[in-house]
């Protein structure tokens, strides 16, 4: 029954961000051909510094279709969205007022609190998983559509990247909203911090070959073929203990 | 018959509960060998609890006014000593009549009467004297 | 399970932010009673009851209910398998339907009793594709009841089980519960503050004020022990300075004397007589007069 409830209080998200997702899986795929007809005219743009730098570069990768996917799906929108799904559906657990249903008729279930938040961060965590991975497949089966052809182990490789580094945020906000009963405090906080990671990326870009959002847009695989396994396994680590904290927290918490 | 216990009054209910069958007996209302209510289906009705109607029945029984048959139920005791209260409350009856008349002939009101019949019996009560 | 304490607390203690929930609270409630938790709002109800379903933690002290500690996590998931529960706000899923609500709960409880949950959703009246947000108060309470009957549970707890009902429901509800312990071999555990629905239906009182036990006992022994005596005399009333075990206070007015009681009047009695009286009344007191002064006694 819990993971049911579960499933009942993440679906509406769940859902939402898949088929924003999957839209925005598509949209990336059929424009294809439109940018290709534009590429020509971006080197012909007379910009200097970094916005005519990053207008040649991405000029560059877009002439091959799976260099335009990675830069101009990959690295910006998909990074984005996944970030912003994976916190919410870590903010509001099932205990917290937030998710519009009172605390006590779940906490008078006989459930532990360690079993209600394992289910719900297991539910949370195959629903990030899905939105990972099924956009990413359309590209391999869909890209033919335009005349293009995308790897099915790419596809796996990059859904693989966003679930592993999405799931930090994701028990980030897990986490906070053990913390905090209400739900904006686990979201904004959650997103503040995403916000603050990009940025602080951004401004060390080319600096540093650590970046969570670097291994969420799988740049290292796209550019060397090469897994970025350190990545992966700090974010696996980092989720991990998120998690456990969580569950510690949640034993103590009175309501 | 019986009729909803007054809880705020201060009397323990199954005493009232008590009062109740023993005045039903003596006025006629329960005769030897009726069958009294069921506690569950007591308790249901009055809505009180159903501890609280089996105290008072097995207080009845003590004081021999019903009996309680295994399986069966409770009735009223076929025996001498219901008809015994039934005679004796006639009697007393009289008794409070006549006095009350007095009382009254001499300007006490009957909220005051009340009140000296209630401390005369609570004060028998709980200082365990025994006056005639 | 006719023997021991249901629910058993010693020298519990609650502290939140700063305030003292519970300062010492001790209590025994005999396992088949009806018990009724009275006091005031804020005197420690709602955080006793937390703290025995294991929501909340005890600062210090020792809480139990069927004879397992109900602060360590697996004893409270027992606890709550033999356990009905009814918030204050009658909490529940306002997103689900009546039916959905049953099925939820259902699933968590396998001694549920399907008789009951028939029985109850014929004689509450409950809609079943209704949505609980949908719900009047008294509904929501009585399927709240029917959630917590249905579960075969050996122990109801109830907070304020009445709270917000017009007579009629709340009779409705006092009557299911009646009902039900007539029929099951249960306790009944239910905190309120409306004093004439613990003198119906309880067997068992515990008067809680500022976090501590202020009286507790059978209801008919309270009934019994507790009594006003009134004294009147020809002069201004004295002060007396009585050593019988058991007086609560003493009031003067006039020449009036009033002394209530809670061990009998026999001990007061004989101290008061070398007073020279002109009158001696003992008066059988209320609960709600126990009530009154035993929570004033303690400012």
């Amino acid at each position: 029954m819990i993971w049911y409830k579960s499933w009942l209080d993440t679906r509406s998200r769940f859902l939402v961000g898949l088929v924003l997702l999957v839209l925005s899986a598509l949209g990336t795929v059929f424009y294809y051909p439109q940018v290709l007809k534009l590429i020509p005219m971006a080197n012909s743009i007379e910009a200097s510094g970094e916005l005519g730098r990053r207008i040649r570069e991405g000029a560059q990768l877009s002439s091959s279709f799976r260099g335009y996917v990675w830069a101009q799906w990959m690295r910006q929108a998909m990074t984005n969205l996944a970030t912003l799904f994976a916190v919410l559906l870590g903010a509001g657990g099932l205990f917290s007022r937030a998710s519009g249903d009172s605390a006590l008729y779940a906490l008078s279930m006989p459930a532990s609190r360690d079993r209600v938040l394992g289910v719900r961060a297991v539910t949370g965590l195959a629903e990030l998983a899905a939105m990972a991975v099924i956009p990413v497949i359309l590209l391999p089966l869909l890209s033919p559509g335009v005349g293009e052809h995308y790897s099915v182990v790419d596809a796996l490789v990059h859904g693989a990247c966003l679930f592993v580094a999405a799931a930090t945020f994701f028990s980030l906000a897990l986490l906070l909203s053990t913390v905090f009963t209400d739900l904006w405090r686990p979201l904004l906080i959650a997103c503040g911090v995403a916000i603050a990671m990009s940025l602080y990326e951004a401004v060390l870009r080319g600096q540093s070959r650590y970046g969570i959002f670097r291994v969420m847009s799988g740049e290292d695989y796209f550019r060397t073929g090469h897994l970025p396994w350190l990545g992966l396994f700090a974010s696996a680590i980092a989720s991990a203990a998120m998690l456990y904290t969580a569950t510690r927290t949640l034993a103590r918490q009175d309501f | 018959m019986l009729f909803r216990p007054n809880p705020a009054s201060g009397v323990p209910i199954y005493l009232q509960l008590m009062e109740q069958v023993k005045h039903g007996i003596e006025t006629g209302a329960l005769r030897p060998g009726d069958q009294l209510p069921g506690i569950r289906p007591l308790a249901e009705e009055l809505v009180i609890n159903p501890n609280t109607v089996a105290k008072a029945y097995r207080e009845l029984e003590h004081d021999g006014v019903i009996e309680l048959r295994q399986g069966a139920g409770a009735f009223v005791s076929g025996n001498a000593r219901a008809k015994e209260l039934t005679d004796k409350v006639r009697a007393g009856q009289a008794v409070v009549a006549a006095a009350v008349n007095k009382l009254r002939a001499r300007g006490v009101t009957d909220e005051e009467i009340r009140r000296l019949f209630e401390a005369e019996l609570a004060g028998l009560r709980k200082t365990g004297e025994r006056r005639g | 399970m006719a023997d021991g304490f249901v629910i058993e607390t010693a020298d519990l203690r609650k502290t939140y932010d700063g305030v003292e929930a519970l300062r010492g609270l001790t209590l025994q409630v005999p396992a088949g009673s009806i018990c009724g938790f009275l006091g005031r709002n804020g005197a420690g109800k709602t955080t006793t009851i937390k703290i025995l379903l294991g929501m909340a933690r005890p600062t210090s002290g020792r809480a139990r209910v069927f004879g397992l500690p109900a602060d360590r996590p697996e004893p409270s998931v027992e606890i709550r398998r033999r356990t009905g529960f009814v918030s204050e706000d009658k909490d529940l899923y306002d997103g689900m339907t009546v039916d959905e609500m049953i099925r939820y709960t259902r699933g968590f409880y396998p001694r549920w009793r399907v008789d009951l949950e028939q029985r109850y959703l014929r004689a509450f009246d409950l809609p079943a594709a209704r949505k609980v947000k949908a719900l009047s108060r008294g509904m929501r309470t009585k399927l709240a009841l029917l959630l917590a009957f249905s579960r075969g549970a050996d122990l109801l707890i109830l907070d304020e089980p009445t709270s917000g009902l017009d007579p009629v429901v709340t009779e409705e509800v006092l009557q299911a519960i009646v009902s039900h312990v007539a029929r099951a071999e249960m306790s009944v555990f239910f905190s309120s503050h409306q004093i004439g629905e613990v003198d119906q239906i309880a067997d068992h009182v515990a008067i809680v004020e500022r976090g501590q036990v202020a009286v507790a006992g059978g209801l008919d022994d309270l009934r019994e022990r507790y009594c006003r005596i009134q004294l009147v005399f020809d002069r201004e009333a004295p002060e007396p300075v009585l050593r019988t075990p058991g007086v609560v206070r003493i009031r003067r007015d006039g020449r009036v004397l009033s002394v209530l009681s809670g061990a009998g009047a026999a001990g007061i009695l004989d101290e008061v007589r070398p007073l020279g009286p002109l009158s001696t009344e003992v008066v059988p007191v209320t609960l709600k007069e126990i009530f009154l002064e035993t929570v004033k006694a303690e400012d």
